[in-house]
Parts: structure tokens; C-alpha cells; sequence
């Protein structure tokens, strides 16, 4: 039972906040030590080459260095991975992306670093790239590892496709591309890697999930799990950009460390992260849709291309969770999807908020837009005839035993922005204005948590001090998002004690067992699931403890304002120090751990069915925005964005979400665009790539929907991606309603709205 | 490299310090003077992390070198922290969900208080592009730009100067 | 970043002296957001400015004065005293909105005008305004002091043709005519923090409704900054319009082509720039246009 109500649906301050707005927080590069080295990466000259032979004898050389590592230097595995083990820290033969290292030196100072790694002279047999994903399958193409370009394939199957359209009335075929997007957090990657005396290697820096990349490090280090710590400094942004990279850095460092015996500094410069950390896949997407004259769709035939880069990475996963919803939230009774994951000489490709989704929402969203056109159809009407309900069965055959809210999103965007009156009015004010009005919209459905692409489980140790005080550790990371303050809410809610009573322990390997990574927006239904569960535990042990002293029974008592009282005489109670010194007297453990196992799903990969998650959360966001046809600029004048988060644990920490995704989806629909020509990086700082400033968000209406969830803490389910994966379509869809241009390739930049088309730069010279 | 005498005062303080003469301002608070708030995001003034005022504007302290500091005064984010508790500009992030990662809020808290020392009363607009040089990946602004106006809108409590 | 001396100017004559001693290898910092980013980028090996010369402290080329009839802003003014200027609110508004769209805060309270017109970037925000204003460039070396029609010192992108012993000291030109309008146009891709795409400069002057003076200068589209008089003459005479406009605004995107050739960009900035001249012409003519 919930002991103390109130908490649960309020914002308490946040409490990880008060260092963070007086600059004593510590992040990764405020972690100087004592005799502590500065690391800088050789990187590879060529995007796809054999090594022939590196040449460090001159940078060892050079007053000032401390060590220069090679792929021979690596004491352990050559390479690391999710499911491919093909990702080398240092690469040894060959070399796949402009981002790989060759080398790595540790130095007194930073530019003796820099200046070493221009002494190092590195010989090349340069082999042919491999740049456009949709040639990797070609019979001709340069393989970039042995058993070939194909990382994954992945299908969903439902009905009898054929039969599917002989039912149409008619056949839409349209195709949409999305472009690779850097996570731009604002802090690039770092770490500090140093050995205690123990022999463990510790690695501080800016990680997500730490014990991803602590199984990287053990791998490549040659060091069993239990030798190595991975600590989370306090994180400047991660959106998913921070786990392989920071693996890399992370087994960088430590090589280096172990060679010289001293602390390792290896940090990124943003030129640095743009070409070596991994971004979001670019996607081809064709969609082939069979629909009747009374706009009901009958059938859907998907193909993508997904460029993966040099590496695997997560590009399985990211495919997967794209293969299951690129239908999106529409019943579609005859359905074959097909989604290929390839590698390529560009930059890898991995988990950015959304993970699969930003792309193929800006595909089928579009394309719903576009054929309530053909049918004459309002967009909103055509959604209407199509969108899921309360049971109905998606693409992959699973019944949907929850509350399905993508129709009551629509209901309450559609009317908070008055879309019916500005879709009739803006285009009849539109012909004597420059900038001309729009309002498009965007729907959306998403598995919640990792789903069936592996096993999903948390852990959480909730201990009780003599003196009152609490502290929480958990496996999953704080990055920004509220994690901690959350956490602490659900403990302070199940012990009845304010949260300031309340310290989060360090994100710390270990400190407590491996609970998985910080992704799939799961830490709160899942992390938040365990918390609980350790709270309730350690919380039985005082009931017994005061059941014993007013002799009653333990499930008669509840805990709320710093008392564990009689729940029908609140008079009855002892205070919550007191009820601490009962159960230590009598030998009672004030610490508690709790596991959180994720309901039974299932994937059947072979037959391309299954139920893909536990629970799915909906969502809708409309755009409306101002176009300069005449120059392309687009302004996206307001959002309103509705979520169904199950329960807002944290109303504030959801609007935060939500403002935060809309913006990302605003920088991914008009600005962003990691240009990359034959596997060189031509975007290479922030004056280039480019992200919304305050001046280009407009005013964002956060609206949030509950719906009870039986699998959440308190009725929770997530948020975080789906806010990220609607606002580009929206955007898209508002533009054609401004001008009648159908943009169907992202990002809608200045030239693609004037010309309907990107203007190709001429090649830059290679670094 | 001849090393260069420096008198600097930074958060009220007074130092006289030998520098190198490429030493960026930014590498003079953060390295030298351990005033780790400052951040580093990008090195080409595009990000606003590493915002500082330098004689009461706002500045991007990776563009600017130690050695052009001569006599002038800078304030950076632990120079505008009262030694018990929050300015109100501070508490008005934390209040308000100013902040998620936090990693652009020292600049982003200086370049506020620029703005709010020379425009008491600013509009929404004024807000938005006073902190237009600050990148902000995670809030979306919103809370941000509500945090600047409920100072200025005096509706959070005055703790000290601003 | 790469080594170098850093020297400190207290005076011009000092720093004069400076350069007339050695100026080749020196490289003149004041504002610093755009020789910073050049700095960082120069990698270990690559060769660099031996000296970096600080004029910050030369009190005597800092400020605006206007003496009736000329305005003159001294180098070293940052673009925000510029933007906020009364005196050229009044008589050169179209300069105050240029330094207005510079960057962000950080860069206008720091960023010289000196600086914005010596880098030579074909997407300099205040150059336009200035080239419309028909701005001179004053540098002073050892050997005196030398005026140019500021639009005449670029010799190509990033390039000008100042000595190594010279300072730009000042831009100054004539206050807008007794009843002229103006107009300065950008377009970036962010509506903040941005590099122009395009931009452009106008001055009108319409007596008894016709047009009697016009001045053109777009940015980021002729190899040098320039007034296009092909598309002002067009104007002379006329009454204004906004078909008179489009054709100037045509007039201009050809003068484009024909500078500069069709290059990869040009399928988009022909009719953009086009778009915005003529949208410059309006705002300046104003009301019932």
C-alpha cells in the first residue's frame, strides 16, 4: 500500500540541483589528480585503409611523454560489442571511420599530447569506402568486416500482405530519408582512468551505463568484471551518446594507465566527439500502403536501409525497435516489414533518444498526411478511421490489454490548439502574407523499457541509518533527466519521510549489481519498481519491529509524517527514529535490496511476431509554424505536446521532458545535420553543427495524460524518447499546410524548402 | 614563450599571476584558479558553457586570452554564490526545474544576471536572447526562460544581490 | 593551442611602433571571437603567428563621434555599443540592426567592428551596412595615416588589402541624407547565434514619391562586398513599387551570377537574394509598398 500519498504527483525540488546551479557539481573534466596524465588519440587519415605500419618512435621520444599505445599495447580483447565484438579501441589491421585511433599518447600536458600524436607517422594501403548504405548489399561493395556488410536484418510479418492490397481501393507508395544527428550534449565525453593499489582499475568520467561500458573495459583490459570500477562523474547530457564512446575512451585510458602507472586524463574536444562519437542512424524508408476509398488502410510493405557505420554497436536493437512500430499506432491487418541494418565507412550509428523511432515516425507520419490528401481526407479524419483502441492487436500480433490513449492525445492536442479552425483559416490568410501559417501533427505509440530484445531487470538497495537518515544506489544513471530526485520521491512516499532525509549514493560499479543500461526511457517503471521494492522491504522490517511494541499486526500499520502508525488510530504510533532503534535492537537489517523482473514478453525473430513489450505508451504533438517560402526559413511558433505517462510521479521533471524533446525534434526536423562526404565529417564544432537556440523554440505546451499502468510504480510508464520521436513530422506536416511543399527528407533546411532538394558542397580536403 | 605578468581580479578578488601567453581565460579560472563552474563545451564561443562577465558583460572566456585581462574584473558562477545558500537567480533554477544535466547553467545563470543587472525588467524576448548564446540540449529553454522571469518579475525572494 | 608571445598595446603609437619593428608574423587580437577560432584550429607543426599583438587597451580607437556631418566609429567598439548607439539609431539605423544580428551577447559585448571588417568573412554582418553607408576605412601605420572607400580594401573572401604595419583604426562615412530610409536584412539559419546565409544592406531616398537615391549592397553574394549599381540605377526616377523592387531584386541575383559564376550554391541564393532585396527595398520605402 502507498504510505504516503502525497509525494507521488508532486515536484519537490530537485535534488541533485543545488550543486549544479553554484558550479561545485563534478563533472568528468573537473576531476584532476595528483601526477595525472593527458591523453590525445592518432586518428585515421583514411576512412576505410589497412595499417601498414605505425611509427611512434619520435612522439616517444618527445620530452614530456609518458606513453605511446598501440593496438599491440592492448592487453586484452582487440574489440568490444553489444552482440558483434567489432569495436576496437585501437585499431590493429585496419581502420573503418575517421574516427578510429590508431594510436593514443599520455603526456605531462595536454599539447605535449597534441604535438606527440602529430609526430606519429602512420603508413596506409588505402582500400575503396563504403558510404551509401542502400550499396552495402550490392554484390560489388568493399566489405568492411569479413562476414560481410549486413549487420542484422530484422521482419514483422502479419497476414497475407497480397491479400492485403487486393483489398485496397488504391496503392500510395512514397519514400522518406532521415539524416545522421549528433547527440550535441553540451559536455563532450571524458574520463579518468587510474589503478588502485589493489590492482583495480578505475574509470571516472562522463558515462551512461556504466556497466556497458564496464564490460567493455574488462574485456579489453583482460581484467575480470570484479577488478573493474566504472564511477559516474556528474553528466553534462548524454541522450544515449554516451556508452560506446565513453567504452572507447574508457579502455584508451586505462591502456594508458596501466603503461605508465599514473592517472589518465583522456578527454574529447568537440571536434574530437563529432568525429568519433556515434550518432543517430540515417534511414531510407519506403512504405508501399494499400487503403480503401473509405479511408480504412488495408495493408502495409515497408523496406529500410539503415546506415549502421563502421561498427555494430546498437544498430540490432535500434532496427529492432523500428521493425515493431513502423506502422505505427494504426491497426494494419496485412503487414510486411523489412529493415536492414548495414555497415558502411561512415561514422558508427547507435542509441540517441528515440532509438529507432525519430526516423520512422517522420516516414509513416508524413506518409499519413499524405494519403488522406489522396483520399480527399482531412489528416485528422483519415488518423481517426485508423488509430489503435483498447485491444486491438498490432502489426507483430500482440493484444493491447491497456489503456490505449492515442485517440484521447489527438482529442485533447486537437482542441488545446484550436487545430480545426487555424487547418480552415491559415490557408485563407496565407495568400497575402509572406510568412506563410501551418499547423501539422504527429502520433505516435512506443514500447516502453527494453522489451523483447533482451532480459529487462533492475536492481536497488535502500539502507536505513541509526540516526534516520536513508540512502538509495541503483545501477541506472542519473544524467539530467530526474532519476534521483524520482527515486527519492518513491522512497520518501513508501517510508513516509521527507525527501530530504534522503542520500543518493555514487553511481558506482561497485557499489551494487548490474541493473542494466540507462535506456529505453525504463528507469522509472523499472528502476523506480525496484526502489520500491527495497523501500517496502527495509519498511516491513521497522513494522515488525514496532507490530511488536504496540502489539499489533505488522499489515495493520502504515509509515507517513516520520511515524510508523495504527493505519484506523493514527494515535497509536511510534516515531520513525524510535521504530529504527526497535528493529536494531533486536538485530533487525535496515538495509534491504530490490529486484525488479519485467513481466513475460516475447519475440519470435524467425517469424517476425511476437509481444514486443509489456506496455506502450502513446503520444500526440502538433506543430504550427511560419514558413518563408521565398528564403526557406521555418519558425515553429508553438508545440503543444501530449504524453501519457501512466502517472507523473514528477509533474515538473515530465514538462522538462517534454520541452526537451520537443526542442530536439526542432533541431532534428530544420537544423541538424552531421554532413558527411565520402566518410570525411564536414560539420566539425557547433558553429556548424547546429542546434535550436532559446530564439528558435517557440512556445511548447506540455500536456500530460494518465492512464493507469498495472506493470509501473504507481501507475507509471515513461516518457523521455516519445517526446523526442513527433515533433519533426509535425513540423513537416505543418510546412505542406503552409505551402504545399512535401518535404520528405530531413532535415527541412533552408535550400530543401526553396528547391525541394539539398545543395551538395563540393569534397573538402581530408584531415 | 615569455611568460606574462597578469594582475587579475576575479570574483572580487585580486591576483597577480605569471601566465603563458596562450593561455585562454577560460584555462586561467578553470586550471590556475581551480574555479572548475566554468565549463568547456565547444572552444569556439558557439555553446555558452564557458560564460563568465568580464567588467560587467557577458563573455565567452574561451575567447578571450588570460594575457587581455589585464586589470579588469570577471565574476564567474562562484563569484555570484552568496557564501550561505542561493542568489535568486540560482534558486530560481532550482525552483523552477531550471536545470536537468546542468552542465550549460553556470553560463547560463551569468549570462541571466548580465542581462538582469542591466535590464531589470526584461521581456520574454529580452530573456531569450539574452541567453541565445547559451546551448541548452536538455530543458528546451521553457523552464529556463520562466526562472529569469520570475526573478525579474520579483516573485522570487531576494537573498542578497542578485 | 599552438605557442606564441602575447604583447599589449597601451597606445596606438605604441602599438604602431610594434608593428613598423616586426609585423609580419604578428597577428593583431582585440575582440578575439574570430582570431581564437583561427588559433585553435592551427595544429601542433603547422605554422603560427610568432606574436600576438593586444590593442584592446587603446582607449583612443574606441567610441562613436559625430561631428555633424560624419560619423566615425572607432575600431575597437564593440558591436553592442554600436546596436545601441543613439547617434546611430538616428543617422545610420541600418548599421545599428546589423550589429544587432551578430552572434549572440557574448559575441556583441565583445566582437569589434574593426574586427568584423579586417577578417574579411563574405558573411560580416556590418559590412554590408557599411558599404550601403558608403563607408571609408581609416588604417594608421608609422608612415601616417591611409583612407579607403571601405568596399575597396577586400581583394578576395577573407583577404583585405591592409599592411603589415597598419591598424584599422576607424570606419567612418556621412550620415544618412536628410530624409533617406534604410533597411539591413539577414538571414541565418537559427534565429540566433547565426552566420548570415545572405543579407543585404538598402538606403532609399524618395522625394515627392520618386525614388532620387538608392543604394544596394548584399552580403555573402559578390566575391567582395560591393553596391550593385546595375540594380540602383534601375530605381532612379521611379516610383516605388513592388514590381520595381522584384526587378531590382533580379538585377541584383544577375550581378551575382556574373561576379561570381554559377557555382554550387547558386540554384538557391539566385532567387533568395532576389527575395530579399527586394523585401529590403520595401521595408525602406515603408508603409503602402
Amino acid at each position: 500500500m502507498n504510505q504516503n500519498p502525497e509525494i507521488i504527483g508532486t515536484s519537490p525540488k530537485r535534488v541533485d540541483v543545488r550543486e549544479k546551479v553554484t558550479g561545485a557539481a563534478r563533472y568528468g573534466s573537473d576531476l584532476k589528480m595528483e601526477g595525472m596524465l593527458y591523453a590525445k588519440v592518432k586518428h585515421a587519415e583514411y576512412p576505410h585503409a589497412k595499417i601498414l605500419s605505425v611509427k611512434t618512435g619520435r612522439a616517444k621520444k618527445l620530452k614530456g611523454v609518458a606513453a605511446v599505445a598501440t593496438a599491440a599495447d592492448v592487453p586484452g580483447n582487440p574489440a568490444f560489442g553489444a552482440i558483434i565484438i567489432d569495436n576496437q579501441p585501437i585499431a590493429g589491421d585496419k581502420v573503418r571511420y575517421l574516427g578510429d585511433a590508431v594510436a593514443v599518447v599520455a603526456a605531462e600536458t595536454e599539447a605535449i599530447a597534441e604535438k606527440a600524436v602529430s609526430l606519429i607517422k602512420v603508413k596506409y594501403k588505402e582500400l575503396p569506402g563504403l558510404f551509401d548504405p542502400r550499396d552495402a548489399l550490392k554484390p560489388d561493395a568493399p566489405l568492411i568486416h569479413e562476414d560481410g556488410n549486413l549487420i542484422v536484418h530484422h521482419k514483422t510479418r502479419r497476414g497475407d500482405i497480397e491479400a492485403g492490397f487486393a483489398a485496397a481501393d488504391r496503392v500510395i507508395e512514397r519514400s522518406y530519408s532521415v539524416q545522421r544527428v549528433d547527440h550535441a550534449y553540451i559536455e563532450p565525453e571524458v574520463v579518468v582512468a587510474y589503478f588502485e593499489p589493489d590492482g583495480t582499475l578505475v574509470v571516472k568520467g562522463s558515462h551512461q551505463s556504466i556497466f556497458n561500458i564496464r564490460s567493455a573495459v574488462s574485456g579489453v583490459m583482460g581484467l575480470p568484471l570484479s577488478k573493474v570500477r566504472i564511477v559516474q562523474a556528474s553528466l553534462g547530457g548524454s541522450f544515449g551518446g554516451k556508452d560506446d564512446v565513453m567504452s572507447v575512451l574508457s579502455c584508451r585510458a586505462g591502456i594508458l594507465a596501466q603503461q605508465t602507472g599514473r592517472p589518465v586524463m583522456l578527454s574529447n574536444s568537440r571536434e574530437d566527439s563529432l568525429i568519433e562519437s556515434y550518432k543517430r542512424h540515417p534511414y531510407f524508408m519506403d512504405y508501399k500502403v494499400g487503403v480503401k476509398n473509405d479511408g480504412t488502410i488495408t495493408a502495409m510493405e515497408i523496406k529500410m536501409v539503415a546506415d549502421g557505420g563502421a561498427y555494430a554497436s546498437m544498430t540490432q536493437f535500434v532496427t529492432w525497435r523500428s521493425v515493431v512500430h513502423a506502422t505505427g499506432p494504426y491497426r494494419v491487418p496485412h503487414v510486411k516489414t523489412d529493415v536492414y541494418g548495414v555497415y558502411t565507412n561512415n561514422t558508427y550509428t547507435g542509441a540517441f533518444r528515440g532509438f529507432g523511432s525519430p526516423q520512422i515516425t517522420f516516414a509513416y507520419e508524413s506518409l499519413m498526411d499524405e494519403i488522406a490528401e489522396e483520399l480527399g481526407m482531412e489528416p485528422l479524419e483519415f488518423r481517426r478511421i485508423n488509430i489503435l483502441h483498447d485491444n486491438d492487436i498490432t502489426a507483430t500480433g500482440q493484444i493491447l490489454d491497456h489503456t490505449v490513449s492515442v485517440g484521447q492525445a489527438l482529442d485533447v492536442t486537437t482542441s488545446a490548439s484550436g487545430w480545426e479552425e487555424k487547418r480552415a483559416r491559415f490557408p485563407k490568410e496565407n495568400s497575402g502574407r509572406i510568412m506563410k501559417r501551418g499547423i501539422g501533427l504527429a502520433c505516435s505509440y512506443r514500447g516502453v523499457a527494453l522489451g523483447a530484445e533482451g532480459v529487462d531487470a533492475t536492481g536497488a538497495t535502500v539502507r536505513i541509518h541509526s540516526d534516520g537518515s536513508v540512502d538509495v544506489a541503483t545501477g541506472l544513471v542519473e544524467m539530467g533527466q530526474g532519476l534521483k530526485t524520482i527515486f527519492s520521491q518513491i522512497v520518501a512516499a513508501e517510508l513516509g519521510i521527507p525527501i530530504d532525509k534522503i542520500q543518493y549514493r555514487p553511481t558506482d560499479t561497485s557499489l551494487i549489481v548490474d541493473g542494466g543500461p540507462t535506456v529505453a526511457s525504463r528507469s522509472t517503471i523499472m528502476g523506480g519498481s525496484a526502489v520500491k521494492k527495497a523501500a517496502i522491504g527495509v519498511r516491513e522490517r521497522l513494522f515488525q519491529a514496532v507490530s511488536e511494541k504496540l502489539d499489533v499486526a505488522p499489515e495493520d500499520l502504515i509509515a507517513a509524517d516520520e511515524k510508523i502508525m495504527l493505519k484506523n488510530d493514527p494515535s497509536r504510533s511510534v516515531a520513525f527514529l524510535e521504530a529504527i532503534a526497535l528493529a536494531l535492537e533486536t538485530g533487525l537489517n535496515l538495509s534491504c535490496f530490490g529486484w525488479h523482473l519485467s513481466p513475460p514478453i516475447w519475440w519470435d525473430e524467425e517469424a517476425g511476431k511476437g509481444d514486443a513489450y509489456f506496455t506502450y505508451v502513446y503520444a500526440c504533438q502538433i506543430a504550427e509554424v511560419e514558413v518563408d517560402p521565398e528564403t526557406g526559413k521555418v519558425n515553429v511558433v508553438e508545440v503543444w505536446a501530449a504524453h501519457d505517462v501512466g502517472k507523473a510521479i514528477n509533474p515538473d521533471t515530465v514538462r522538462g521532458q517534454i520541452y526537451g524533446g520537443v526542442a530536439t525534434a526542432i533541431g532534428y526536423g530544420l537544423l541538424e545535420d552531421v554532413e558527411m562526404v565520402d566518410g570525411v565529417t564536414k560539420t566539425m564544432n557547433m558553429d556548424e553543427y547546429l542546434i535550436p537556440t532559446a530564439m528558435d523554440v517557440g512556445k511548447i505546451n506540455a500536456i500530460i495524460l494518465e492512464n493507469y499502468d498495472k506493470y509501473g510504480p504507481y501507475g507509471a510508464k515513461s516518457i523521455a524518447e516519445p517526446t523526442a520521436e513527433l515533433c519533426a513530422p509535425a513540423i513537416a506536416n505543418a510546412v505542406y499546410h503552409a505551402t504545399g511543399k512535401r518535404i520528405r527528407d530531413l532535415p527541412l533546411n533552408l535550400e530543401r524548402i526553396v528547391l525541394g532538394h539539398k545543395l551538395i558542397k563540393k569534397k573538402r580536403r581530408v584531415r | 614563450m615569455k611568460k606574462l605578468k597578469l594582475n587579475i581580479t576575479v570574483n572580487g578578488q585580486k591576483h597577480t599571476l605569471k601566465i603563458d601567453p596562450n593561455l585562454r581565460l577560460l584555462d586561467l579560472l578553470r586550471e590556475n584558479l581551480h574555479l572548475t563552474g566554468t565549463k568547456e563545451g565547444c572552444g569556439i564561443g558557439e555553446c555558452g558553457a564557458c560564460t563568465v562577465i568580464l567588467d560587467g558583460r557577458a563573455v565567452n572566456s574561451c575567447l578571450i586570452l588570460a594575457g587581455q585581462c589585464e586589470g579588469r574584473e570577471i565574476t564567474t558562477i562562484e563569484g555570484v554564490t552568496p557564501e550561505d545558500g542561493l542568489s535568486p537567480l540560482q534558486q530560481s533554477f532550482l525552483d523552477n526545474g531550471a536545470v536537468q544535466c546542468g552542465f550549460c547553467t553556470p553560463g547560463m545563470i551569468l549570462s541571466a544576471r548580465a542581462l538582469l543587472d542591466h535590464n531589470p525588467t526584461p521581456t520574454e524576448a529580452e530573456i531569450r536572447e539574452a541567453i541565445s548564446g547559451n546551448l541548452c540540449r536538455c530543458t528546451g529553454y521553457t523552464q529556463i526562460v520562466e526562472a529569469i522571469q520570475a526573478v525579474a518579475d520579483g516573485r522570487e525572494e531576494q537573498q542578497g544581490s542578485l | 593551442m599552438i605557442p606564441f608571445n602575447l604583447e599589449r598595446a597601451e597606445s596606438l603609437e605604441q602599438a604602431l611602433e610594434f608593428l613598423d619593428r616586426d609585423g609580419t608574423e604578428v597577428k593583431i587580437i582585440a575582440g578575439g571571437t574570430d582570431l581564437m577560432v583561427e588559433l585553435r584550429e592551427i595544429s601542433p607543426g603547422e605554422k603560427g603567428p610568432g606574436t600576438v599583438l593586444d590593442i584592446t587597451p587603446i582607449d583612443e580607437i574606441r567610441g562613436i563621434k559625430d561631428d555633424g556631418s560624419t560619423i566615425t566609429v572607432g575600431a575597437l567598439t564593440p558591436h553592442r555599443e554600436i546596436s545601441s548607439s543613439p547617434i546611430i539609431l538616428q543617422y545610420a539605423p541600418l548599421l545599428a540592426s546589423a550589429c544587432s544580428t551578430v552572434g549572440a551577447a557574448q559575441h556583441r559585448n565583445i566582437a569589434t567592428i574593426g574586427g568584423n571588417v579586417i577578417n574579411g568573412s563574405p558573411a560580416a554582418d556590418s559590412v554590408p551596412a557599411l558599404v550601403a553607408l558608403n563607408a571609408e576605412a581609416v588604417f594608421q601605420s608609422k608612415s601616417g595615416e591611409r583612407v579607403s572607400l571601405l568596399k575597396d580594401i577586400y581583394l578576395k573572401p577573407y583577404q583585405t588589402d591592409i599592411k603589415d604595419d597598419e591598424i584599422l583604426t576607424a570606419v567612418r562615412f556621412p550620415r544618412l541624407p536628410e530624409g533617406a530610409t534604410s533597411s539591413y536584412i539577414k538571414l541565418g539559419r537559427r534565429n540566433a547565434l547565426a552566420i548570415s546565409r545572405m543579407n543585404v544592406a538598402v538606403v532609399l531616398v524618395i522625394k515627392d514619391g520618386e525614388i532620387t537615391e538608392a543604394r544596394i549592397s548584399p552580403g555573402s553574394t559578390t566575391p567582395t562586398p560591393d553596391r550593385i549599381t546595375t540594380a540602383e540605377e534601375l530605381l532612379i526616377g521611379k516610383e516605388p513599387s513592388e514590381e520595381l523592387f522584384r526587378r531590382a531584386g533580379q538585377a541584383v541575383s544577375e550581378e551575382m551570377i556574373n561576379r561570381s559564376g554559377r557555382r554550387w550554391s547558386t540554384p538557391y541564393k539566385e532567387p533568395v537574394i532576389a527575395a530579399l532585396t527586394a523585401r529590403a527595398l520595401g521595408e525602406a520605402a515603408g508603409e503602402g509598398v
